[in-house]
């Protein structure tokens, strides 16, 4: 006789355990699940920051978390985009913007492309409402708020430390079950865990075990199979620095992420202070040398703790046996494009649709290693899409970024968007086509050609379709608040 | 922008049904003004009338010609179509149905599917047909269109036609004349490559004519006159798992009102198709030569019609499976040139749809284009192994082997795509459905349920609903189904009205 699964117990730390156990919890818990977490101690420091992107805001709804109680908690600042500084190309926003605009079914990456061939000097990220909006400093998102009607797609920065506490609370309300404790034992029975020793000697048994603790992964790296698998032929980086800088005025709504000799660095405004992060190679610079360079790089005194940890980019199979890794413990990426909590998500959202319906086999496995597969490797194709189209010629760290053999999907994307402007979407895609075009022609890669059907169009129906857009993004801009006039009181 | 090798001269070789969907579709997009369009066909070459059955996306292309419905059924013959009924499928003297509808509303971010199953394990009403208005109106004979806001809370319902493939090509030929297609009457004997690119230059007529092309559409049929024969693209074989490689077709007359679906039977070693038209009723029979002669496949198939036959049957003889690429240098395969599926879910017209409008979407800048030509390609071979694995499972579920055939069926291979859908769908009645499949999660369950497959489990989340609310739902969806069938007309007299009101 099939039994269900009732006994959930997450054994990890910081945001991607309370994440993991509230998710089931919500989702799960009226069915009968029980969710015990175990609080592994945590790795964040006062200058850590979660810097996330628009699909967060979807997570909280899911979780029954209030938009403006998170900010207010957090530290946290709306922010509508990422801007790219000294990646060889001129600057430029990606802005977090997905709403397409057509004319007669023609993307409008083609008549922009038709129109930039012809001479007309507009950069491309002033058709992006949400880039237009963080140039000027303005937001739709009021301090009650982000209101369900605003044109753009919002992004957030939290402070790290602020916003685990509120999820703790959070989680520990919905009816989850914690203790403190760290692991010193894993008893398993082929691909299963049988059962957890913590170090103060108590076991815990469950029916399923989520693996929340980060690189270390705990459980999950302890699993039979094949392992991890590096990515580190394709992202050099193997430093990560945070660290702290004072409070930017006015608060700026976008994130800046600056591009230096070994590696780049991430302006995170939040509303009391900004907070730094740096990826970087050390076989380019020292953690000792970045740290001397920061304040030139970034106009900005440090403050407060800086700390500097190992990173190494890969995966590993998510779900083995009995036991799920979510977030790091399962996905290891820099932290750009603002990526962070929109892995562990995924792997939430991916869970609570496959979530085993009984204890001795769970044949869902295979399907969730394979989207979560699938739809990482799109993530992590869009963050590789930075590094390859860079153009800081003469840099050994650079040009090794520029020199290695792509994965196939993302050569056959910057292949088909570089002769035509069409974005490839495959399956599981986090960015959507708008995202790319952003970066990609931000960084500098220009379609050839439009595709032949904007040819079809007159030239005069683009031109008004061109001013039109401008005319109506300048307007929704102008009806905007200024973040700062918002947020930038306290 | 001009380009100087810009494609100017589109040349598209043979007419049916997909050489003018190709035509009208290039003419009504592309258009005629920068370029030619010019379709050669032949008299001499019989037409083979596929895919007299669709599916709900043919719709999207009659809109995209701007095509009145209402006319279209008057000039095709046509009916309506809500599904398909499959008999003694998964089980002699069973009967269930593939309708177009959606088996109930998604609740709480799980499919409506995983509810129904956990009251079907508390001992429940098996019947999921009854959660369908698309499957309830095909069992009351019953059709009517539904638009936005008619009927509030009610679900809508989903269509296709049956129509008569050859009116439609001649129908379509008028269109695509209208807009300025040239159509070229001849038989083409031979071709002219250059001979550095290897392009093709030309078509040679069997009067001594050259026509000479930038880019040249092959709508040849099976024997691929331009993408096998001349660019030999090579062709994957797919008969290990569906291995019916004979058709023979027969129309008879109309005895009864048109039902609005297509009939499909299992027989001794295949199945038999009935495709209901205004005028008359399509039938056929496809099978395998290597369980049953095509004498005694011809005599069982005359033998079972509901009416008395319209003319002499014909024999079409094919190899399922794909040309290994459909778009070599400047030759683009469509239709059957590009490959062939047994019409078992009526995606013949479908697929040459899919592969119009992804020729639209990647059309060449030049002659050769091969960035477009290897999009096309991956894009393509996708569609058609979705929709390959998609039959395939409607012989490998089940539990009939009281005939050689079906125990041939039983104990072949299947490809990991389906084992791994399959095994997934056992265990909790979840489809795994990737973005580009044409058949979603709702025309999965319907088929793998019907055929005999019932999921051990369900969805956890399923359990959430304390069971009194449950009971609730389910009583308002069936509510909701039963209103919406009630208060459609039958098939035939919403026929009718369709017909007095198409424009002249």
């Amino acid at each position: 006789m099939s039994r269900r699964v009732e006994q959930v117990v997450v054994i990890g730390r910081d945001a991607a355990v309370w994440l993991s156990a509230l998710a089931v919890q919500r989702a799960l818990g009226r069915a009968g699940a029980k969710v015990r977490v175990i609080e592994m101690p945590s790795l964040l420091t006062t200058a850590d920051v979660y810097a996330a992107v628009p699909s967060l805001g979807g997570l909280h709804r899911l979780l029954g978390l209030n938009e403006a109680a998170v900010l207010e908690a957090a530290e946290g600042l709306p922010v509508l985009g990422q801007r790219f500084v000294d990646w060889g190309a001129a600057p430029f926003i990606h802005g977090y913007d997905t709403h397409g605009v057509t004319l007669s079914d023609i993307e409008f990456t083609q008549i922009l492309t038709r129109a930039r061939g012809e001479g007309l000097p507009v950069p491309f990220e002033d058709f992006c409402l949400a880039a237009a909006a963080a140039k000027q400093g303005r937001s739709p998102v009021t301090r009650a708020g982000v209101s369900a009607d605003q044109p753009v797609s919002v992004g957030y920065h939290l402070d790290a430390r602020a916003y685990v506490d509120l999820l703790r609370g959070a989680a520990i309300q919905a009816g989850v079950e914690a203790r403190a404790g760290d692991v010193a034992e894993v008893e398993r029975s082929g691909d299963r865990v049988l059962s957890v020793t913590l170090t103060d000697a108590e076991v815990v048994q469950a029916d399923l075990f989520i693996d929340a603790s980060g690189p270390a992964a705990v459980l999950a790296s302890g699993a039979p199979g094949p392992g991890f698998e590096s990515w580190r032929s394709w992202f050099g980086a193997n430093r990560l620095l945070v660290a702290s800088a004072p409070r930017l005025k006015p608060l700026p709504a976008f994130s800046q992420i600056a591009a230096f000799p070994a590696g780049w660095v991430g302006l995170h405004p939040l509303k009391s202070r900004t907070a730094v992060v740096a990826a970087f190679d050390s076989r380019a610079m020292s953690d000792a040398q970045v740290l001397q360079a920061l304040p030139g790089l970034t106009g900005l005194p440090l403050t407060g703790e800086a700390t500097v940890e190992h990173l190494h980019p890969g995966m590993r199979p998510a779900w083995v046996g009995n036991c799920i890794a979510v977030g790091g413990a399962a996905v290891s990426l820099e932290p750009l494009d603002a990526v962070q909590l929109h892995l562990i998500h995924l792997g939430l959202s991916t869970l609570v649709s496959l979530f085993p319906t009984e204890v001795e086999a769970m044949p869902e496995a295979a399907a969730y290693n394979r989207a979560i597969a699938s739809h990482v490797a799109n993530v992590r194709d869009f963050q590789l899409a930075h590094y390859v189209l860079n153009r800081r010629d003469g840099e050994a760290f650079w040009d090794r970024a520029r020199a290695p053999e792509l994965p196939g999907g993302l050569r056959a994307r910057l292949q088909l968007f570089g002769a035509r402007g069409r974005v490839l979407q495959g399956e599981d895609e986090s960015f959507q086509p708008q995202n790319w075009a952003q970066i990609l022609i931000g960084h500098g890669l220009i379609p050839a050609d439009p595709d032949p059907a904007v040819d079809a169009v007159p030239a005069a129906e683009q031109i008004e379709k061109v001013q039109g857009l401008l005319r109506r993004i300048a307007g929704e801009v102008r009806a905007m608040p200024a973040l700062d006039a918002e947020f930038g009181a306290a | 922008m001009e380009t100087p090798d810009a494609i100017r001269r589109i040349v598209i070789v043979g007419g049916g049904t997909a050489g003018w969907m190709t035509a009208s579709a290039l003419a009504k997009v592309a258009g005629v003004r920068d370029r030619s369009i010019t379709l050669i066909e032949s008299d001499e070459i019989g037409i083979v009338g596929v895919g007299e059955a669709t599916i709900p996306p043919i719709l999207l292309f009659n809109r995209l010609l701007g095509i009145d419905e209402n006319a279209f059924i008057r000039e095709t013959r046509a009916t309506f179509k809500l599904g398909i009924q499959f008999v003694d499928w998964g089980r002699k003297g069973h009967t269930y149905m593939h309708p177009f509808g959606l088996f109930g509303p998604e609740m709480n971010g799980i499919n409506f599917s995983h509810y129904w199953l956990r009251a079907l394990k508390a001992g429940g009403d098996p019947d999921n047909h009854r959660f369908i208005a698309e499957a309830e109106a095909m069992r009351e004979n019953r059709f009517g269109r539904t638009g936005p806001g008619d009927g509030a809370g009610m679900p809508r319902i989903n269509y296709a036609f049956h129509f008569d493939a050859g009116l439609y090509a001649r129908w379509l030929r008028t269109y695509a004349e209208a807009l300025g297609v040239a159509r070229l009457e001849g038989r083409i004997t031979g071709a002219h490559r250059d001979g550095e690119s290897g392009l093709i230059r030309s078509v040679v007529l069997a009067d001594g004519r050259v026509v000479e092309g930038d880019l040249f559409i092959d709508c040849s049929g099976f024997r691929g006159l331009l993408i096998e024969q001349e660019m030999q693209a090579g062709y994957e074989d797919w008969t290990r798992w569906l291995h019916a490689n004979r058709a023979v077709a027969v129309p008879c007359e109309r005895f009864e009102d048109p039902v609005p679906y297509t009939r499909s039977t299992a027989r001794e070693s295949g199945w038999q198709w009935r495709i209901p038209l205004q005028h008359r009723t399509g039938n056929g029979y496809v099978f395998s030569d290597a369980f049953i002669s095509e004498d005694q496949a011809t005599s069982d198939l005359m033998a079972r019609l509901d009416g008395a036959p319209q003319a002499e049957p014909r024999m079409l003889r094919f190899v399922t499976g794909r040309r290994r690429r459909g778009w070599i240098g400047n030759v683009v395969a469509i239709g059957l040139a590009s490959g062939f599926l047994e019409p078992l879910e009526s995606t013949s017209i479908h697929l040459i749809q899919t592969a119009i409008s992804k020729l639209l979407a990647l059309f060449p800048r030049a002659p050769r284009d091969d960035l477009m030509a290897e999009q096309f390609n991956r894009e393509m071979d996708q569609q058609y192994e979705g929709v390959r694995d998609f039959v395939i499972a409607h012989y490998k579920v089940g539990t009939r082997d009281d005939t050689p055939f079906w125990r041939h069926c039983r104990d072949m291979g299947m490809p990991d795509s389906l084992r791994a859908k399959l095994e997934l769908f056992e265990a909790r009645g979840e489809v795994m459905v990737e973005r580009h499949e044409l058949f979603g999660e709702s025309n999965w369950f319907p088929i793998l349920y019907g055929q005999g497959l019932t999921p051990e489990g369900y969805h956890p989340l399923a359990d959430a609903l304390p069971e009194e609310e449950l009971r609730l739902r389910l009583d308002q969806i069936r509510a909701a189904v039963s209103a919406r069938v009630d208060g459609l007309p039958p098939h035939e007299r919403y026929l009718q009205q369709c017909l007095a009101a198409a424009p002249r």
